[in-house]
């Protein structure tokens, strides 16, 4: 194929100008139209298909599912509670560190639950100052400030705030999960929000089939590090340039963010780590001397010892912060750091709270449960796909050889009306990047059942207008016209029965109901508007005395 | 070719025997159900399932004895074709009492490599799932299809003017899912999601069959309003009959084809396909079209003179 054609738009183009072209010279002027447009969309369609399966290293546009290509399908639960009492435990400190800065004490400030916590005991002379600081800290709409009496106070989430966390700790542990699933080098990973309450996360890896392994990288927790950076450039082979290509030994190559958004950088930094997350006390993110967002860390004496040592002798160069593998920063060392440092540089207010998340809690908002899990061996699959095809192609060609016996001629009508209904439910799927399960071939038979229902309906009619003495032109139209309500009424309650489906949204399921729905649109315009044509076509302008049905 | 000519059977007049029929088999199937429970899939039931390609042929008791050395309830038995060497081993629980929720697969793998040398597990797939899964699977499955056959029947009702058409459309989709059911149940299949999408599509094509009939009936009503509505009905089921075996026949041997030769995956969800496009083809005769005829003589002796404006 000359490399132009090889764009599947132009392919389409050259195709369809070609069918015009043909359509001119051998269809008759009322049909032209028609033939052209049907022509063209159901090339589209078979163009939009191919290659249907991998070939030659080139990806096939069917996407298939777990169950026939062999993975991995986890559902996890994030336990969305961890970040409220976490935000909770928090704020219990900011009061308390609040007050004590005022000089006012009172007996206790505890949590509640999950989504409040209590300040109680305060001097009678000191409640109105103690009402100033919580309203202050903690202001509405996300927090809600109540006095119960006796110097007690009740500091509450707002359930906006509270579902606002939620919300925001699984996005933050779908995208460390993308982080992590990156590196397995996945081609079409799936890592979506997923349940009822959208507190569980889909992942799909598809090809996978080493289980544990994946599970190793999902669940790794708190790999973060800071480590002295030797060198840094805009690729590996830059990077390792001056050793040959080689890693030394006591080094490591990570990938990390450049200058520029999307743009990459890779580090050389030792392997030896200055100090890592377990030696880290705090981290919040703050505002500095230039009113620039800055995020400030704390260390357990320890960590602030060796911290010391490096930072003393290393001012000027650059500390990589590593989490997962993954350069997320690289400051420069101003001076020397003991126990209590700040970060600053070129970021916003809201990356400043990322990085002093991704510090403090190593690397997950909250800890994960694992639902459900599934892997299917990649043979095991190709096996389920051999037998589906196969099942699919006998009765294909069952059907086949039924219709052009019962039907003689017109048979062979339905059979052009059923490819182009098949082609075209393949085509949608590949464009819209459906995917083919298991049950999904079964949804095609079945739409192949519904399409050759179209047709015999269709067919059944014209004969008994034919049976009535209808002419042969009267009988085709009649047996179209009469149908239609009785195809729009069976393809809607079908419809609705696939939408139900498709919202019961588990895998396989939606598989069967993706394939369902494109298979009824495309067989109401195969089995209907084609198989019309063809007939019209075929059977030309003369009043023809019989057919072949 | 052509199957009938001019078909002229008295359907509707058959229907009081059918309903014993229909009656005793759903009531049969409810009893059976009842005393045996249904089978769930791993799915539903929540627990672990694994299915192991050998390297040759696995023997059914050594696998057993290997696996129930370390852990105890395990149901194991060939899987698909014997010359595939696979076993499908199903435990109720799953590892996650103890954090990790594969632990359980994990043991059992481990068991059969300790236990059974010189057969070794090639390959294998499991599927793990939590009992909360598994709770709210279910209760989703059977809202969804609650809320599908709503929709459906206020379509229907819609589309044919009348709360009676949808009405018993719908009483007939209830008829072919509780014998279908009941089949299952009866065969040892598992109630599994495959099997819950073949059942929503039952419905569907159900529907289907119904509507092709109602439709004629819609049709024919146009030019006959003086007539009986029975003998119209039975008409139309006549008229249509060519059609709805033709139809109903090319289907159920499309779906055979997948039965025989789609495989184990597929087995359950085929199985109950072939059942319910008998009948669901059998419903639509004997038990929507009379239930259409007995409303409309139930109304006619209420209020005779506008029954049939009503309908």
């Amino acid at each position: 194929m000359p490399p132009a054609l090889q764009n599947p738009f132009l392919l389409w183009i050259v195709l369809s100008v070609a069918l015009a072209v043909l359509c001119y010279f051998g269809v008759r002027k009322e049909l032209r139209l028609r033939a052209t447009l049907y022509g063209a969309f159901i090339l589209a369609c078979a163009v939009a298909v191919w290659p249907p399966y991998e070939q030659d290293g080139h990806p096939g546009k069917i996407h298939l599912g777990l169950d026939l290509k062999g993975g991995i399908h986890l559902v996890l639960q994030v336990m969305t509670d961890d970040a409220l009492n976490a935000t909770i435990d928090d704020g219990v400190s900011t009061a308390r560190a609040q007050a004590t800065a005022k000089g006012i004490s009172f007996a206790g400030a505890r949590r509640v639950d999950a989504s409040s916590f209590v300040v109680e005991g305060v001097e009678p002379a000191r409640v109105k100052d103690v009402r100033d600081i919580l309203k202050d800290f903690f202001r509405s709409p996300e927090w809600d400030v109540r006095e119960q009496g006796d110097g007690k106070f009740l500091v509450k989430m707002t359930d906006a705030f509270v579902n606002q966390v939620r919300d925001r700790t699984v996005k933050e542990a779908i995208r460390t999960l993308e982080r992590r699933v990156n590196q397995l080098g996945v081609a079409e990973p799936v890592i979506a929000q997923h349940g009822a309450k959208n507190d569980q996360i889909l992942v799909q890896l598809p090809g996978v089939t080493d289980v544990e392994q994946a599970k190793r990288v999902i669940s790794t927790t708190a790999a973060l590090s800071l480590r002295m950076v030797e060198d840094n450039a805009p690729t590996r082979e830059a990077l390792l340039e001056k050793t040959q290509g080689k890693v030394p030994d006591n080094m490591d190559v990570f990938q990390g963010q450049g200058r520029e958004p999307g743009q990459p950088e890779f580090y050389l930094v030792r392997k030896e780590a200055v100090i890592t997350g377990r030696d880290l006390k705090s981290a919040r993110a703050g505002v500095g001397q230039n009113n620039e967002p800055d995020v400030n860390f704390g260390l357990n004496p320890a960590g602030a010892d060796k911290f010391k040592r490096e930072t003393g002798r290393s001012v000027g160069r650059r500390m990589a912060i590593v989490l997962d593998n993954f350069v997320i920063s690289a400051p420069t060392i101003q001076s020397q750091i003991g126990a209590e440092g700040v970060i600053t540089g070129r970021f916003s207010a809201q990356e400043a709270d990322e990085l002093a998340k991704n510090l403090r809690a190593g690397a997950l908002p909250a800890t994960l449960k694992y639902l459900q899990e599934l892997t299917v061996g990649a043979s095991l699959g190709r096996d389920s796909i051999r037998q589906g095809v196969i099942a699919a192609g006998m009765g294909m060609a069952f059907l086949a050889i039924f219709m052009l016996l019962y039907y003689r001629l017109s048979g062979l009508n339905a059979i052009v009306a059923l490819t182009a209904n098949i082609l075209i439910l393949l085509g949608a799927m590949a464009y819209f990047g459906a995917t083919l399960t298991l049950p999904g071939i079964a949804g095609v038979i079945l739409t192949v059942g519904v399409g050759v229902d179209t047709n015999v309906l269709v067919f059944e009619r014209i004969r008994e207008e034919l049976r009535n003495g209808k002419t042969v032109k009267a009988a085709i139209n009649n047996g179209f016209d009469r149908v239609w309500m009785t195809i729009i009424d069976t393809h809607a309650t079908a419809l609705i029965a696939a939408v139900f489906l498709f919202a019961f949204g588990t895998g396989p399921v939606k598989g069967f109901a993706v394939t369902l729905v494109w298979g009824l649109v495309a067989n109401v315009f195969a089995s209907y508007f084609v198989s019309h044509f063809i007939f019209e076509w075929v059977l030309g302008k003369r009043q023809a005395a019989s057919l072949s049905i | 070719m052509q199957i009938l000519h001019n078909p002229s059977y008295d359907f509707l007049g058959k229907t009081k025997v059918l309903l014993v029929v229909s009656t005793t088999l759903i009531l049969a199937g409810i009893a059976y159900i009842a005393s045996h429970g249904i089978k769930y899939g791993v799915e539903f039931s929540g627990g672990t399932q694994l299915i192991a390609r050998f390297q040759s042929r696995p023997e059914v008791d050594k696998v057993r004895a290997a696996v129930d050395k370390v852990v105890a309830g395990a149901t194991i038995q060939t899987y698909d074709d014997p010359s595939k060497n696979q076993m499908l081993i199903r435990l109720p629980h799953t590892g996650a009492a103890d954090g990790e929720l594969s632990s359980a697969a994990q043991a059992v793998l481990q068991a059969l490599r300790d236990n059974y040398s010189g057969n070794s597990v090639v390959e294998s797939s499991t599927e793990i799932v939590g009992p909360v899964v598994g709770a709210e699977l279910r209760s989703k499955a059977i809202k969804i299809t609650i809320f599908g056959l709503i929709c459906q029947l206020i379509y229907i009702a819609f589309r044919f003017g009348g709360a009676v058409w949808g009405t018993a459309a719908t009483i007939a989709v209830f008829h072919d899912v509780l014998i279908t059911l009941g089949l299952i149940v009866l065969c040892h299949y598992e109630i599994t999601l495959n099997v819950i999408a073949a059942l929503l599509t039952l419905v569907g094509y159900s529907q289907n069959d119904t509507i092709v009939i109602f439709d004629r009936v819609r049709e024919n009503l146009k030019q006959r309003r003086k007539e009986p509505l029975a003998k119209v009905i039975n008409d139309s089921i006549n008229q249509t009959l060519s059609r709805t075996i033709i139809s109903s026949g090319t289907t159920f041997l499309t779906v055979l084809a997948l039965y025989i030769f789609g495989g184990e995956v597929l087995r359950g969800f085929a199985f109950t396909m072939v059942i319910g496009i008998i009948v669901g083809t059998y419903s639509t005769i004997f038990i929507a079209s009379p239930i259409v005829v007995w409303w409309d003589s139930y109304r006619k002796r209420q209020r005779p003179p506008t029954a049939r404006a009503a309908l």
